[in-house]
């Protein structure tokens, strides 16, 4: 029997050209569905909107078993090739065991450690500070992101989109969407500097 | 987005993104950013968004999918850490009780059963900033996410995430300082908070106020908060507290 190797992006890649061809809609309205719907009957999952956290070890371990049998089962879909990615379970637990356990984001004073925590643990959680992904006017981007650094509870930024670069319409593909993501990145930058937070993590 | 990774732009040691489509799906320009990242020894964050009442269906459904999208992260994206962000396909918010389950049973069941995985969450509130309601929308997810056990909590997209300038630092501050609030607390006493914490905001999703601009909440220039906005502030910490939570400099 062949060890288990972790998947790569590449071998992601390989298998979405080569993989099981489903249409588009069958996976959408019939795959998803269906196989999700299955999975909860078969471990009997049943939860309960008022409770936001579950105490119960068996609804806990059935999420994570009926989790596990939906990306084996149906694998991830590829957009591009109309082709089915598959693994098998034990590449998927390879995948997980070679996940990597700690990280440090951004650098110097302002670097900060990112690693496992309990949902006991007294330890917060990082934080990370921006509009996510909103939309932010050419004017107003530096301010927006420097009242995020400005803020010490902050640890990292994650940032806006800018609406515009130098008044154009930054459209998918187009060189004026790399201007702007550009732009986006040198202004963050600043923005961190300006709150004599040089260093922090984006 | 690999034209990010520039001398004076992102660095390795910044959280690099890549996305995976609802549900279970991918494109192959996401595949050939991603060899980028990995090859550069970037941090990579594989970001995922379920739909609550999308594709995969209810809230045991969805949950399933969930799971099933944040191991996806760490096989095919080979990912640092995965941020999820369950949302709620009426609202569009993060923050409504059904998403907030979504992410809280996700987060359970992923730290059980491979508790070295590091995991996210990013916050979409229906309010607009200078608002009670989004301050408490912000506080209800922080509040499931740090007693789950995430380690990021990623936001605050106020207004949907889907209108200019709405967004500033207060509502991440608020988002932190009730996270570290929140850290440690029993269970039990989680779940009653955020039932009540949820109950004061849920029934006004049709007439949420959809808050002020960035230019309207700061002075811009001095990048302060107006007092308006400190008002609103105090008044949401007033109501963590009453509910039995309290961040050490309140």
């Amino acid at each position: 029997m062949a060890l288990a190797q972790k998947v790569t992006v590449f071998e992601a890649f390989n298998r979405a050209k080569s993989g099981p061809k489903v249409a588009e809609d069958t996976w959408d309205n019939e795959i998803i569905p269906k196989t999700a719907s299955r999975l909860k009957e078969k471990y009997g999952i049943k939860m309960d909107k008022k409770v936001m956290i579950p105490t119960d070890p068996v609804l806990v371990s059935n999420l994570f078993k009926a989790g596990m049998e939906m990306l084996v089962e149906c694998g991830v879909y590829c957009m591009d090739t109309g082709r089915v990615i598959k693994y098998s379970e034990e590449e998927v637990w390879a995948s997980v065991a070679a996940a990597p356990r700690s990280c440090v984001i951004g650098e110097g004073r302002e670097a900060r450690l990112l690693t496992a925590r309990s949902y006991q643990d007294g330890r917060p959680p990082l934080i990370q500070g921006g509009p996510t992904g909103a939309p932010c006017s050419e004017a107003m981007f530096l301010p927006i992101h420097e009242s995020y650094a400005k803020e010490a509870i902050v640890d990292t930024i994650v940032d806006g989109v800018m609406q515009t670069i130098n008044g154009y319409d930054p459209t998918p593909n187009s060189p004026w969407e790399i201007a702007a993501v550009k732009q986006e990145a040198y202004q963050v930058r600043l923005a961190q500097a300006r709150a004599g937070r040089t260093g922090m993590g984006l | 987005m690999i034209a990010a990774d520039f001398a004076g732009g992102m660095r390795a040691s910044d959280s690099h993104e890549v996305s995976q489509l609802n549900e279970l799906k991918i494109d192959v320009g996401a595949l050939t950013f991603t060899a980028h990242y990995v090859l550069a020894g970037d941090i990579i964050m594989c970001e995922q968004m379920p739909i609550y009442g999308g594709y995969a269906g209810g809230l045991e459904e969805t949950t399933i999918v969930d799971v099933a999208t944040h191991l996806n992260a760490f096989v095919m994206a080979q990912a640092t850490w995965h941020l999820d962000g369950p949302i709620h396909v009426r609202w569009g918010i993060t923050t409504a009780r059904e998403p907030l389950a979504v992410a809280g049973h996700c987060a359970r069941a992923i730290e059980a059963n491979a508790p070295h995985l590091m995991l996210g969450n990013q916050y979409y509130t229906i309010a607009g900033p200078c608002t009670l309601m989004c301050l408490l929308e912000t506080a209800a997810q922080a509040i499931t996410d740090t007693a789950s056990g995430r380690e990021v909590l990623s936001g605050v997209a106020a207004a949907k995430g889907v209108a200019t300038n709405k967004t500033t630092g207060l509502e991440a501050r608020f988002m932190g300082e009730v996270a570290h609030a929140a850290a440690g607390m029993p269970l039990d006493k989680v779940n009653e908070i955020l039932d009540s914490l949820v109950a004061k905001y849920e029934k006004s999703y049709k007439t949420f106020p959809e808050g002020k601009s960035f230019e309207e909440c700061y002075d811009t220039v001095r990048v302060v908060p107006t007092d308006e906005y400190l008002e609103v502030y105090d008044e949401a910490v007033k109501v963590m507290r009453e509910l039995g939570v309290s961040y050490k400099y309140w």
